[in-house]
């Protein structure tokens, strides 16, 4: 497996998808549908996909000695390891917009989402969406991308729809707020934590049963 | 001789194809040529041998074990190469080796830098960079290097020019020598009169016959070649339109 990561970081991965961890920062941009940056990071871990698809990298790696199965799992584990260093760059400039920028003007107006633990809740919904239709949907044939990338785009634009909406009906203000109801957002967060881990293994479970039934 | 890879009743269904009942074996040291028109089957037969496509019935026994059951102890005995799967073609090719060597517990650096000299092989450029005979070339080196006991190869001699050819015939005889099983599909037939030890033909997914070469031979008295083998068995009058 830890051949296999290397060759998923060092020799498959487009740099693009790296950059695009960088859209993290978009956490600090006041105005702004701020979780549409998960959003771009699974975009860049979609070209990586796609650069693989062409370079013919699954039949490289299954004519090689490891299993069908370790590929797939590799290729989850680099996925999952993408999503996490934008989620902790995500968390590191949230604990700064909830400390360091309470007071500031830009953000105390700013009218959607707020960088909060419900905001990191949700950046890791995107990224649940993204391994359940895209990833899993994509070892269903080991070829065809396209299709489950839209339906996954769909899905997390209608994600971010709801998010950007749920804080401002009366009694749910609480989710877009960084002082007032810190437990209900904690509690948000392991939710999004717990169903994200879940979905990961289900999701890897799925995908190893799919390769072993398709013809490459 | 001890069997090396045994195929037993393999069957594969498409819509419009089917591999039926194929079997054969190939036995240690032993070249075996397996040879049919294009669409018979041969790489069909190849890629459920690796479990690429998955076989509706039968078996695959290499070394004794079936791929499923030891994949990776198998697959580290066994090169493969093809003329048509062509992998990460804007990597340079030292790029791909320092990530394929990785992989294969026998890799033998100097047998690797044995192959890239006598094949011209230049490690910096790009694999889209090579002629179609050179990627072959490389394909061969890749597996080659790592000391496997069988080689799959198919059509390795498609896009090579006749001195190549010649040069990779001495080769698989070499190997042969040495121990090595190979199989391999082509349908320059000639390269196979040159060092085959079997052939097995397959005709529209089903094998008609697989034996030794000289016995093969026997059975076409007539015939002067394989080639003439191969157009006495497969070649239909051709129909034109009359006015």
């Amino acid at each position: 497996m830890k051949k296999l990561l290397r060759k998923e970081f060092f020799f498959t991965a487009l740099p693009l998808t790296y950059c695009f961890i960088l859209f993290a920062f978009m956490t600090m941009i006041p105005r702004y549908p701020i979780l549409v940056g998960a959003f771009f990071v699974c975009m860049g871990i979609f070209q990586t996909f796609l650069s693989a698809r062409e370079q013919n990298d699954i039949l490289y790696t299954v004519l090689m000695p490891v299993s069908k199965a370790d590929a797939v799992k590799a290729r989850y584990l680099f996925v999952n390891c993408i999503q996490m260093m934008f989620f902790v760059i995500c968390v590191i400039l949230t604990m700064i917009r909830m400390t360091l920028f309470t007071q500031s003007q830009v953000y105390l107006s700013n009218p959607l989402m707020n960088a909060n633990p419900v905001y990191l809740g949700y950046v890791l919904l995107v990224f649940v969406l993204f391994n359940w239709i895209f990833v899993n949907g994509f070892w269903k044939t080991a070829y065809n991308a396209g299709r489950p990338f839209v339906l996954f785009s769909i899905a997390t634009f209608v994600l971010i729809g709801i998010a950007e909406t749920l804080h401002h009906i009366p009694g749910l203000e609480w989710m877009n707020t960084w002082n007032q109801c810190l437990s209900f957002q904690y509690l948000f967060l392991a939710g999004a934590i717990v169903i994200y881990i879940l979905a990961d293994y289900l999701c890897i479970r799925r995908s190893c049963s799919s390769i072993e039934k398709i013809d490459l | 001789m001890t069997a090396i890879l045994e195929v037993r009743n393999l069957c594969k269904k498409y819509p419009s194809f089917q591999l039926n009942h194929v079997s054969f074996s190939v036995e240690q040291g032993s070249i075996m040529g397996l040879i049919g028109r294009n669409g018979a089957g041969k790489t069909t037969t190849m890629k459920s041998m690796l479990d690429l496509v998955h076989p509706d019935e039968g078996d695959v026994l290499f070394f004794g074990e079936s791929m499923k059951e030891k994949d990776n102890s198998v697959r580290q005995k066994i090169g493969y190469a093809s003329g048509a799967n062509q992998f990460y073609l804007r990597k340079k090719i030292r790029e791909i080796t320092n990530m394929t060597k990785t992989f294969y517990d026998n890799w033998d650096d100097a047998e690797y830098q044995k192959y890239i000299k006598m094949f011209g092989l230049n490690e910096n450029k790009k694999l889209m960079e090579l002629s179609e005979g050179m990627k072959v070339k490389f394909s061969l080196t890749t597996a080659l290097s790592h000391h496997a006991q069988l080689l799959i190869l198919d059509e390795p001699t498609s896009g090579l020019d006749p001195v190549s050819r010649e040069e990779l015939l001495e080769i698989f005889q070499y190997l042969a020598k040495q121990g090595t099983a190979i199989l391999f599909s082509t349908h320059i037939t000639s390269d196979l009169e040159k060092c085959a030890d079997a052939i097995t033909y397959i005709q529209n997914g089903t094998v008609i016959s697989s034996k030794p070469y000289t016995e093969f031979l026997k059975d076409y008295p007539e015939q002067n070649s394989l080639e003439d083998i191969m157009v006495h068995l497969e070649r239909k009058p051709m129909q034109f339109d009359q006015e």
